[in-house]
């Protein structure tokens, strides 16, 4: 799990430092930004399988994980446990990773239905790069932040991508034992960080574009 | 009977090493046709039953709780006994077991005692390699404290938690052999009775505390670890399953009790505070290295907060009365001059049974953090339990039964009058005299375990050579019938009964303290010889048992342990009226120096005291194992 | 200091391991704040044997904090709502007139319960069977102090080895994980130099024995450090794993037939 999850993390951030250029004004460099990876053709498919590999992995050890603890616990408490408080990370965040998890996993296919396997060049998504035609990825995405719904939908979700992250970069580091006494505390905090960063990163985006901040787009 | 103590020829010093050297030996191949049977999984329990099976011998290990590593051993707090001389204050072999021989006032065998000297060295190197964490100093190198009684520091300690920390050591040697096969455990087990086959030990009769089924058990040895008879005043620093059964059955089979009124009353515990009191809490002795024990010395005093109190008005009765040793008296002298003051009205709290055990002053002079890092965890128990702060206010502290020096009588080999059968750690006699010393309870089960039973017992069966018994032999079925007998009887009793175990317990307990306590007089022990069978009797009439034998039934359990402590309660009092003198944590009152000290007869009783059962309706027999003090001379005790 | 709570007690009771339990409400009369949370038990059941029914059955035995043998979930709290406190420790005063308490047993498939509140933890032994020792035989070692330890390591070793094995951990834990337990034995061990000898074995072997018990896995959710009356820091649990990842990449050199030899 806490390898897998670091690949995630990995990818997020990659994710989010090429999704920051939706921020700009001109459409022109994120279409650039996706052609780019579109060129890398049969690396990209060796990239994406492994990032496939890496997601299944997480998923499903996730969800062994979870039936194999709630079998463990067998007969349940009759009103739940309650925290005795102290220097636990009992919370929202780390007790419902599993519920964050799913619905990242129902956002994650959701999402590439909607964008990555969404309306291409024969739906007419096309623009003009360097002489050349490429998939108009922009075009999309500013339609798609402009219907509330959606925007809605995506804000909603990456607050649980910050849940998620908020424990599951912590969790992470202390599975693979990189933590001792004196990191376990700069290291969550470093993880709450890093995901507050992620979230708000992504969360903005179809904000930024629905508000039309820059006024660019009409 | 003549009692043989076996205790080898020859100097002190050579006797052990002149024993293994003439001992017999198992062969290492044949060690796998032998079978012991350990019961109870303390140091002791445990240690010899992982030294035994190490060794090729099967072992079966028994207990009453629901894993080895709970045994009653894992509460001792202070520390361990150790001649090593670390500390380069003149400590040697000769004077732990001379402070052993003097602290328990001349009433134990010197070739036992110099053995436990002996060995006690090669324990801490035995703790060390098992990796005890021992506390350690900033090069590395181990740490000692001092203990009362003792002007050397030779005690070793893992914080305030040193018999867990042993016993963890030896519960995880067993567990290693339990890994290997060569040792099943069988936890949740009363051992209700031993059966003798020919004279032998050669086998026991235990019940499944869980299912409540009757088993029996077929070895070569049965070794009985199973600690002291303290519980017998009900409330006492012994855990609530510690019991007397499965040495009072031994003793019923033949084996010889010694000395069973010997009792330490630990002067360091935490007072009684109301009826519900289910047991009491020791606050280590190692306390008395830091803490100052006081009391006020005008009475009007006593309702006064005691930061409130002037220094002036303090009286430090122990530095006062006992210079040399001060604070660091042995437990028998701190308890009886605790019990005294409170006695003159000038406890403190709102019994008025309780003196103070201030740590202001090492306070003030080493910090608060220091006394932390020792103490801390007493210091949290202490505020748990009664809800004051040790930091800020002083302890609350009075005497508690802690420790029996008597048990089955057994001779150099660790062997009981019962050939085959063993005692080892408190529920032997051996040891401690009338008297034991702090930090040397640890050191005697441990020794008894891991360095005499693996050669005695080594030395029993190689004489007697490997034979089979089965658990079908006649004997083993009478004894089975006998155990299920005595259940069925108290069940029928329950029927109609009244009175509920702890009822019966509670009672019994303060007729022991009252008339068997800390200061014993030939009235009151008279009193209690007619009380306690008058008490016996009206359990047999009127105890109150839910359930039945065939499940998991704490009440029964109690129930059958409580029948026992009946009897040896009786044997208790029948001893200590015998001993018309005071020695140790034995006190007449009849035998006192006019300045209220102890007053030993060593013309009339300088002698091991071993009772014989002869059945329900006879009287006990004595027997008297003499004592000859070659090296270490009888000289009055005194601490001043 | 005077008595005479009356509480409301709602207690689950089973028969055996065989049968199902239920909740059961008792009323605790007359209870004075200086009694222990057993000892208030102990008055109930005085009462209950008196009225001819069977007794709250719990284990309980030192009764100063330290055997490991006592262990309820009070009102969802595995030892009640105290820090680093036993149940046995556990004192009414933390309690107030009129209180309704809810009280469980340890539950854990790997602790399956035998009556009431007493369940069967042997699978905690097992895990210490499978490696939590050094194999160190009786009889002549070198002599303690030929071993240096670090004061600071040692410390720390004792620190992981005040486990008392109650099983609070895996009650307070979500996913009913071992991990804390183990990860003590193991960091205990890890920390002495007596102890790294054997310890690749040792973590690879308790970690495959916690799992076949069917404790829960480790979500480093931290309520056992919460609820260890010890207050054992979850750091033992990243060093646990630190061992096992090491063990895990460098091949073990003598596997357990050869400690067994």
């Amino acid at each position: 799990m806490a390898a897998s999850g670091i690949g995630l993390i990995l990818f997020c951030t990659m994710h989010l430092a090429g999704n920051l250029s939706l921020y700009l004004p001109e459409g022109s460099v994120f279409n650039a930004y996706t052609a780019k990876l579109e060129h890398l053709s049969l690396l990209l498919y060796v990239v994406e399988a492994g990032l496939v590999a890496v997601f299944l992995l997480h998923i499903v050890t996730a969800i062994q994980v979870t039936f194999a603890n709630r079998r463990a616990r067998g007969e349940s408490y009759a009103r739940g446990l309650k925290s005795k408080g102290g220097e636990t990370k009992a919370n929202v965040s780390s007790r419902y990773m599993i519920v964050s998890g799913l619905i990242l996993l129902a956002f994650l296919i959701f999402h590439l239905w909607q964008l990555k396997f969404g309306p291409s060049e024969e739906a007419g998504y096309i623009a003009k790069l360097e002489g050349e035609d490429v998939r108009d990825l922009h075009r999309l995405v500013v339609e798609t932040f402009q219907r509330p719904h959606n925007v809605a939908l995506y804000v909603g979700v990456m607050l649980f991508l910050g849940l998620h992250l908020r424990h599951g970069f912590w969790s992470a580091f202390q599975s693979l034992g990189a933590t001792n006494p004196r990191y376990s505390k700069p290291i969550y905090c470093t993880g709450v960080a890093v995901a507050a960063l992620l979230a708000a990163g992504f969360l903005f985006i179809p904000l930024w574009i629905y508000f039309d901040v820059l006024g660019v787009y009409k | 009977m003549k009692l043989d103590a076996k205790s080898p020829e020859g100097p002190l010093a050579r006797k052990w090493e002149k024993y293994r050297g003439e001992m017999k030996l198992v062969n290492p191949a044949n060690k796998r046709k032998y079978t012991v049977l350990v019961v109870g999984t303390g140091l002791a329990g445990s240690s010899a039953a992982a030294s035994l099976a190490e060794l090729g011998y099967n072992v079966k290990s028994f207990c009453i709780q629901d894993s080895a590593r709970r045994a009653h051993s894992i509460a001792a707090q202070g520390g361990i006994n150790a001649a090593k001389n670390y500390s380069n204050d003149g400590d040697s072999i000769w004077r732990l077991f001379y402070d052993t021989i003097k602290g328990g006032d001349y009433r134990a065998r010197e070739a036992n005692v110099y053995r436990l000297a002996q060995e006690s060295v090669n324990i801490i190197d035995q703790c060390v390699a098992q990796g005890v964490p021992f506390a350690r100093e900033y090069s590395g190198e181990l740490a000692n404290r001092s203990f009362g009684g003792a002007q050397v520091s030779r005690t070793f300690y893992a914080r305030g938690q040193t018999g867990q920390q042993l016993l963890l050591g030896a519960y995880s040697a067993l567990m290693r052999q339990a890994d290997l096969g060569h040792v099943e455990m069988f936890p949740r087990r009363e051992l209700l009775d031993v059966v003798l086959i020919g004279g032998r030990a050669r086998g026991i009769i235990t019940r499944d505390l869980v299912t409540g089924k009757i088993e029996r058990h077929a070895g070569d040895a049965v070794l009985l670890c199973t600690g002291g008879y303290g519980r017998v005043y009900f409330l006492s620093t012994n855990a609530m399953n510690s019991n007397a059964t499965a040495i009072w059955r031994a003793h019923k089979r033949g084996a010889f009790f010694g000395n069973p009124c010997y009792v330490q009353i630990h002067p360091t515990c935490i007072p009684v505070s109301g009826d519900h009191q289910s047991k009491l809490t020791l606050m280590s002795e190692s306390l008395r290295n830091d803490g100052r024990v006081w009391v006020p010395k005008k009475k009007e005093d006593l309702k006064k907060h005691p930061n409130e109190i002037p220094e002036d008005d303090r009286d430090y009765f122990l530095e006062r009365k006992y210079p040399s040793f001060g604070n660091l008296v042995p437990r028998d002298v701190a308890s009886r001059n605790n019990k005294e003051v409170c006695d003159e009205g000038r406890g403190v709290g709102a019994s008025g049974r309780a003196v103070y055990l201030d740590f202001r002053d090492v306070i003030k002079r080493d910090g608060v953090k220091s006394i932390a890092e020792k103490y801390g965890n007493l210091f949290q128990m202490y505020e748990q339990i009664t809800g004051e702060n040790p930091y800020e206010v002083p302890m609350r502290i009075y005497p508690a039964v802690h420790y029996t020096m008597g048990g089955l009588w057994v001779d150099y080999n660790l062997m009981t009058t019962v050939p085959g059968l063993f005692a080892m750690g408190e529920a032997n006699f051996s040891d401690h005299g009338a008297n034991r010393l702090g930090a040397s309870a640890l050191m005697q089960g441990l020794a008894d375990g891991y360095f005499v039973i693996p050669s005695t017992l080594g030395n029993f069966l190689g004489t007697v050579g490997p034979s089979k018994v089965s658990t079908d032999a006649p004997e083993f079925k009478a004894a089975e019938d006998a155990v299920r007998l005595g259940i069925a009887k108290l069940l029928k009793v329950s029927e109609k009964g009244k009175k509920t175990v702890t009822e019966f317990f509670r009672e019994l307990g303060l007729v022991m303290w009252e008339y068997v306590g800390m200061a014993r007089s030939e009235e009151g022990l008279k009193r209690a010889l007619k009380t306690i069978p008058a008490l016996r009797e009206e359990f047999w009439r009127n105890v109150r048992i839910p359930g039945t034998g065939e499940e998991f039934n704490k009440e029964l359990e109690m129930a059958g342990r409580v029948a026992d402590f009946l009897e040896l309660g009786e044997l208790m009092a029948k001893d200590a009226l015998h001993r018309k003198e005071s020695c140790g944590g034995h006190f007449r009152v009849e035998s006192q120096h006019p300045d209220g000290e102890a007053k030993r007869d060593d013309a009339n009783f300088s002698y091991v005291a071993a009772w014989e059962w002869k059945g329900e309706n006879a009287e006990h027999v004595l027997h008297k194992e003499e004592l000859n003090f070659e090296n270490a001379h009888p000289t009055t005790r005194s601490y001043k | 200091m005077s008595g005479g709570m009356n509480l409301n007690l709602i207690v689950w009771r089973q028969e055996n391991a065989g049968e199902p339990g239920r909740m059961m409400p008792y009323k605790a009369e007359n209870i004075s704040q200086d009694m222990s949370f057993l000892e208030m038990l102990d008055v109930v059941n005085e009462r209950l044997i008196n009225e001819g029914k069977r007794p709250i059955e719990f284990d309980s035995d030192c009764r100063e904090g330290i055997c490991g043998a006592c262990g309820i979930v009070i009102n969802g709290q595995p030892h009640g709502p105290k820090r680093g406190c036993t149940t046995c420790q556990l004192h009414m005063r933390s309690f107030k007139h009129g209180d309704t308490i809810v009280i469980e047993p340890w539950r854990s498939r790997a602790f399956p319960v035998i009556r009431d509140l007493v369940v069967d933890r042997a699978s905690f032994d097992r895990i210490i069977q499978a490696g939590g020792y050094i194999s160190a035989k009786t009889g002549s070692h070198a002599d303690a102090n030929a071993i240096l330890v670090p004061k600071d390591d040692s410390d720390k070793a004792m620190d992981a080895a005040a486990c008392i094995g109650c099983g609070a951990c895996v009650a307070a834990c979500p996913n009913a994980s071992a991990s804390l337990f183990t990860s003590a034995k193991i960091s205990h061990l890890a920390l002495l130099q007596q102890g790294k000898a054997e310890a690749k074995a040792r973590v690879t072997r308790m970690i495959e024995r916690m799992d076949l018990e069917g404790f829960g896995n480790c979500t480093n959710i931290g309520e056992c450090e919460s609820a260890c009356p010890k207050e054992i820091s979850i750091d033992m649990i990243a060093r646990m794993k630190r061992e096992y990842l090491k063990a895990m990449f460098a091949p073990i050199p003598q596997q357990k037939a050869d400690a067994a030899g």
